[in-house]
């Protein structure tokens, strides 16, 4: 079995297989809770587990599931630039959001970590956490992160974002869907997305353009994580 | 003549379909090539800053600049951007490896999310209605 699991295209076929079954079974039940990230992940882990599979056989086809992550990065500028009228029409409250929401999350979760006294890998692992993945885990690994850890907080905040968006809205009544879109986007990347594309286009749009441009601003922002670390 | 014209229709049909597998093709190489470079950008640079966002910034000016369009790459952006969770995957399976850590610092980490997310989404959602707020009193005022 052991052999036979190593193969990269166990891991693949797994993956895309928990995948479907993921997604189908949010479509079906159009409950939150039954977020497809949680269940396929979730899926992975029960049938590695049953089997007996290490992660490290599972990893031979997840690691190239995995080289797609950085070109996806890059294919957000198409996202970013199919948006180009809305940044132009909203560039100042775009940036204004984006960059406010980068310096709390960073600063909450410094404060937040000092308050722990969690470690320096275990807070640089942490201060990413509000971008989209390829660019959280870069970020945490330039900085002596533990990158797993980042993923980790990354699919939590993610998850925590899809699952919150509707009642953040109202708890802070928010009532334009620029700022809504926006605070979705910044606060939990691409899963706060999907969640901002059901509430509305603009929702959407805003949401997505905030997920680039706020991995901009927090790859830059790190630049300093040398000195406050 | 029509036999003719029929092997005609026939490669025509076929060398349509070859140029489109190989537009797939070229898209592919245009992405992971334009990753490529980004990475060597980041070996380079004196400072840690991610390929990845080094690609997105470089894509997004090539576009800007009309060198790519995004017919370009419309099909492998449309593939890899439409199944972006699915390749997060593998990295979100890695966290059995780490149970432990999780395990041992599982108050800070979940109190740190939940309290950083909301206070994010606060911060932005803030900053934006500010902005706008400001921007409609100055247009009022010049007006």
């Amino acid at each position: 079995m052991s052999e036979l699991a190593s193969s990269p295209f166990f891991g693949i076929t797994l993956t895309i297989v928990a995948y479907w079954v993921g997604v189908r079974a949010q479509k079906k039940t159009g409950l939150v809770v039954c977020n497809s990230m949680l269940i396929t992940v979730a899926l992975i882990i029960a049938v590695l587990t049953v089997f007996h599979i290490p992660y490290e056989d599972y990893y031979q086809g997840g690691s190239l599931i995995n080289l797609f992550l950085g070109p996806a990065t890059a294919c957000m500028a198409v996202t970013v630039y199919a948006k180009m009228d809305l940044l132009k029409k909203y560039w100042l409250p775009v940036l204004a959001g984006c960059l406010a929401g980068t310096v709390t999350s960073i600063g909450s979760i410094l404060v937040l970590s000092r308050l722990f006294g969690l470690d320096k890998d275990m807070t640089a692992s942490l201060l990413p956490k509000s971008v989209t993945t390829p660019i959280a885990t870069a970020v945490s690994e330039g900085h002596g992160g533990i990158v797993p850890i980042t993923v980790a907080a990354v699919i939590v905040t993610g998850i925590l974002g899809n699952l919150a968006a509707p009642f953040l809205v109202k708890l802070f009544r928010v009532k334009d869907p620029v700022a809504a879109g926006l605070g979705i986007g910044t606060c939990s990347h691409a899963l706060g997305t999907a969640k901002a594309l059901e509430m509305g286009e603009t929702e959407g749009a805003m949401s997505g353009l905030a997920v680039g441009i706020c991995g901009i601003f927090t790859a830059l922002l790190a630049l300093g994580f040398d000195l406050i670390l | 003549m029509t036999s003719n014209g029929q092997t005609h229709t026939i490669e025509n049909g076929f060398c349509k379909k070859v140029v489109v597998e190989l537009k797939i093709l070229l898209q592919i190489g245009i992405v992971f090539g334009l990753y490529w470079v980004s990475q060597c950008i980041e070996a380079v640079l004196p400072f840690s800053f991610p390929a990845s966002v080094i690609s997105l910034l470089l894509l997004l000016a090539l576009l800007v600049l009309k060198a790519v369009k995004v017919d370009h790459i419309r099909e492998k952006a449309d593939f890899l951007l439409g199944n972006l969770s699915f390749f997060f995957v593998p990295v979100s399976v890695s966290i059995v490896n780490y149970i432990d850590v999780i395990r041992d610092n599982a108050a800070p980490f979940l109190v740190i999310c939940v309290v950083s997310t909301v206070l994010t989404f606060a911060a932005a959602a803030w900053a934006v209605r500010l902005t706008c707020r400001l921007l409609e009193k100055r247009k009022g005022a010049a007006e």
